[in-house]
């Protein structure tokens, strides 16, 4: 066998006629059409056109609906309005008041004053001045502006005196959780001049955080630049942020593989997804809790017996089971266990008994099967599902109802039986109002509220956070608060982010992202 | 007609598929071995002799939700067609002999129902009517009536027109006589063309609007319901959206086929396609054995 190679005729240019060049050209423009957005989101990582700038291409489940931060409450989406507004404080990596537009803050002698002294020089992105007037408008418009979320976590506040950069703020009652309260949760200031047009603020907010919107598409995007007088700008060192609103969970973890994203919000379901793709899992630690809300004005929920029947029905490691794939726990508070606020005395006060939980229906005089619920939820939830399961198997029929006006009657409490999950609070007591309180809008049973409660979480209110028995009161406080008959609690999970390696890691800080100091693809 | 459509393979195929999953539907509840709601302790199992298609996220044998969940699907279609049969086709055939005003007005409420967007407008209904799948496939079967309305307009006028349906109208035949005796023969073959047709494209808004957790109220398992809950837990089962979208699309499928079937043997050409075939049928037997050597 010769091993000689076969001698090739050189192989002559292929001749083109005009057609084939039309067709050729063609073809090129289309590959050229189509390949271009696909590559350029590829080579992405965060990096921009240019090579230089750092992109935070974050997708959020939580794309604000409301861009005015009076409007959008307290809620989960504040993580994503704190990129465009700061606020007197914010929290640390253990959960306590720090300086942010203030540089610092201090009681009067009786606590029921508190005076923020607001760092000088700031101004807002549209050029008016971070003062002690724009503090007073802030607050004054959240607790006084129609449609406001925020009116009821500011009922200790009676006014505020502005005075150059000091925001004087008077109390009807002592109270030391005002800088825990006025953080990015509740008071995320916004420009006064903006803020004279609510309407126009929700569409195009204007604040003095890390970040300025240049695009808003409502419902799907955000575009923002870094805000060069920012506080601290020296630490945000990223450039720029495309905000997109999360598509469905199942298409999150591709996104971020093919650099359409290089952050995302994840279900715990798509977590082992992401760390096989090769992606970072960010578990941040929250004050997040789920529970099933009960409406005591309303039957059969207004028989106690009942109440302690559905109790005792609950099995919550189910929940932790099935839904959180091993990031979750059970919790019968509002509040994770460990969290200062967490009441080990109370804990398991209601073990999963379906055998008693029957004997207290048949005592109320119920056969399986005679009570029947509607439990109303706004989405579609595995939760219903296993409440549903579980109380079939003590003769509580109960049908889900997806109801997407949900929240007009919940918030008007209106609902006999509903699902509910709180991503907390920065301030405990804040968390524990907002449940338990006659006028809390998580308890669905107002104006119902346990015996006891105000008095202990007056008791707090009025115990500096410092204070060596601080965490005894305030657990007494949750205790009262767990008479309620209007709440059970089920369980707890962390927030997940999956995020490309380009994204360094971020500060652990209890339920808030805080971008200080992040850097994407080395930049 | 229904010994010539059987006549074909394709066919056969077709209405053998169309009759498993008409069984399914009436008899689904009773083949489940499991309960199709009952949550087990195995959330998100792999198939095995217990639950031979696994378990879904909350622990419940997939293929007893599939089997309870057939029948949904095949009634929401059936709902869509038979709606759509009936709202359109009499005014269809009356649009030719009731006037030009009722003519007029029904081309133009045609022309406005096939310009609205059947899914979007089964959403709409169901947010202003509440989540229910009857409502929603009742909606989408008078939006997709024109269609029914068109070909049996279309197949009576072409009858209409024809010189033994003039002699008879001249000889004083009543209109009602003339749609029994001669129309209806004519517009049958077309509108159960489009009945199958409809059947098939119900089965996708229905698996369209369940997917979306329209019409639906969980737990009650659909085929689209059950793809839906599967691609959230697509790294935990991959395998696991396969059956009910072969499910779907073979059942389209069928219906499809059937319809290309029906439209096959109907009519004059279909008359002629199967004589054409029963000669070829028979043409073997009259040439005798081939010679040895084989064929030249």
């Amino acid at each position: 066998m010769s091993g000689r190679l076969t001698p090739r005729r050189p192989v002559p240019a292929p001749h083109r006629t005009p057609r084939g060049r039309l067709r050729a050209a063609a073809l090129g423009t289309v590959l050229v059409a189509v390949l271009s957005p696909a590559l350029s989101a590829c080579a992405g990582d965060g990096t921009a056109a240019g090579g230089s700038a750092a992109a935070l291409k974050w997708a959020s489940s939580y794309f604000p609906t409301h861009w005015d931060p009076v409007v959008g409450g307290s809620g989960a989406q504040f993580r994503e309005l704190a990129l465009v507004y700061a606020s007197l404080t914010r929290t640390d990596a253990k959960g306590n008041a720090v300086p942010d537009l203030a540089e610092s803050w201090k009681y009067n002698s009786a606590g029921d004053q508190i005076t923020f002294h607001l760092r000088p020089g700031l101004k807002f992105s549209d050029g008016e001045p971070v003062d002690a007037t724009a503090v007073k408008a802030a607050i004054e418009r959240a607790k006084t502006q129609k449609d406001s979320a925020l009116f009821g976590d500011l009922t200790s506040i009676t006014k505020v005196d502005a005075e150059g950069l000091d925001a004087v703020v008077h109390l009807n009652q002592v109270d030391y959780q005002i800088p825990q309260l006025l953080g990015e949760r509740v008071l995320q200031i916004a420009s006064p001049k903006a803020a004279r047009s609510p309407a126009a603020l929700d569409q195009h907010p204007v604040g003095a955080g890390p970040f300025i919107v240049t695009q808003i598409v409502p419902g799907t995007k955000a575009v923002l630049k870094k805000n060069p007088d920012y506080w601290d700008a020296k630490d945000i060192h990223i450039d720029t942020v495309e905000l997109t609103s999360a598509p469905d969970a199942s298409t999150v973890v591709s996104g971020l593989q093919t650099g359409v994203y290089n952050f995302a919000d994840i279900e715990p379901s798509q977590a082992e997804a992401a760390k096989k793709a090769g992606l970072d899992v960010f578990v941040q630690p929250g004050f997040n809790a789920s529970n099933i809300s009960l409406n005591v004005n309303k039957a059969p929920f207004d028989d106690d017996r009942v109440v302690d029947a559905v109790r005792y029905a609950v099995d919550r490691q189910e929940f932790v089971d099935k839904l959180t794939f091993g990031y979750g726990e059970v919790t019968d508070q509002p509040f994770p266990k460990g969290y200062v606020a967490y009441d080990p005395a109370s804990a398991d006060a209601y073990p999963y008994d379906p055998a008693k939980a029957k004997e207290l229906l048949a005592q109320a005089g119920h056969k399986p099967g005679d009570i029947t619920l509607d439990l109303v939820i706004p989405t579609d939830d595995p939760q219903a599902e296993i409440v549903q399961s579980q109380l079939a198997k003590v003769g509580i029929k109960v049908t889900i109802k997806i109801e997407k006006n949900w929240a007009t009657p919940f918030f008007a409490k209106d609902l006999t039986f509903s699902l509910y999950s709180t991503t907390g609070r920065d301030s405990a007591v804040q968390t524990l109002t907002a449940h338990f309180g006659p006028h809390g809008p998580l308890n669905l049973s107002s104006p119902y509220e346990p015996a006891g409660f105000e008095a202990a979480v007056a008791k707090v209110r009025r115990t500096p956070l410092d204070a060596p028995d601080y965490a005894q009161v305030l657990q007494a406080a949750t205790r009262a608060g767990l008479r309620s008959k209007a709440l059970v609690f089920t369980f707890s999970q962390p927030n997940l982010f999956a995020k490309s390696r380009s994204v360094s890691g971020l500060p652990k800080n209890p339920a808030h992202i805080d971008w200080t100091g992040v850097t994407i693809g080395g930049h | 007609m229904l010994r010539r459509v059987l006549a074909l393979p394709s066919a056969r195929i077709a209405v053998a598929v169309l009759a498993v999953i008409a069984l399914l539907a009436a008899l689904g509840p009773l083949l489940a071995p499991h309960d199709p709601l009952a949550t087990g302790d195995h959330p998100l199992g792999a198939a095995s002799g217990t639950h031979w298609l696994g378990t879904d996220y909350l622990g419940r044998d997939m293929l007893s939700r599939l089997l309870d969940g057939s029948r949904v699907s095949v009634l929401g279609s059936l709902e869509v067609a038979l709606t759509a049969l009936a709202v359109g086709v009499v005014p269809g055939i009356l649009s030719v002999y009731l006037g030009r005003a009722f003519e007029w007005i029904t081309l133009r409420l045609a022309d406005t129902l096939v310009a609205l967007p059947f899914l979007l407008f089964a959403v709409a209904v169901v947010a202003l009517l509440g989540n229910g799948i009857t409502q929603a496939m009742l909606v989408t079967g008078v939006l997709v009536s024109p269609l029914f309305y068109r070909v049996s307009r279309a197949a009576t006028l072409a009858v209409a027109r024809s010189p033994y349906v003039e002699a008879a109208v001249i000889g004083g035949a009543s209109i009602g006589w003339v749609v029994r005796r001669h129309v209806w023969a004519k517009v049958l073959p077309p509108v159960a063309v489009a009945l199958a047709q409809t059947v098939g494209v119900g089965f996708v808004i229905v698996s369209s609007l369940t997917f979306l957790g329209i019409g639906v109220q969980p737990p009650a398992p659909t085929w689209g319901g059950l793809l839906a809950s599967d691609l959230g837990y697509l790294s935990q089962r991959p395998w696991a959206p396969v059956t009910p979208a072969l499910l779907i699309m073979v059942t389209v499928w069928a219906c499809n086929v059937l319809a290309d079937a029906l439209r096959d043997v109907s009519g004059e050409a279909g008359r002629a396609l199967v004589l054409a075939r029963r000669a070829r049928d028979r043409r073997p037997a009259a040439a005798g054995p081939a010679p040895a050597g084989g064929a030249r």
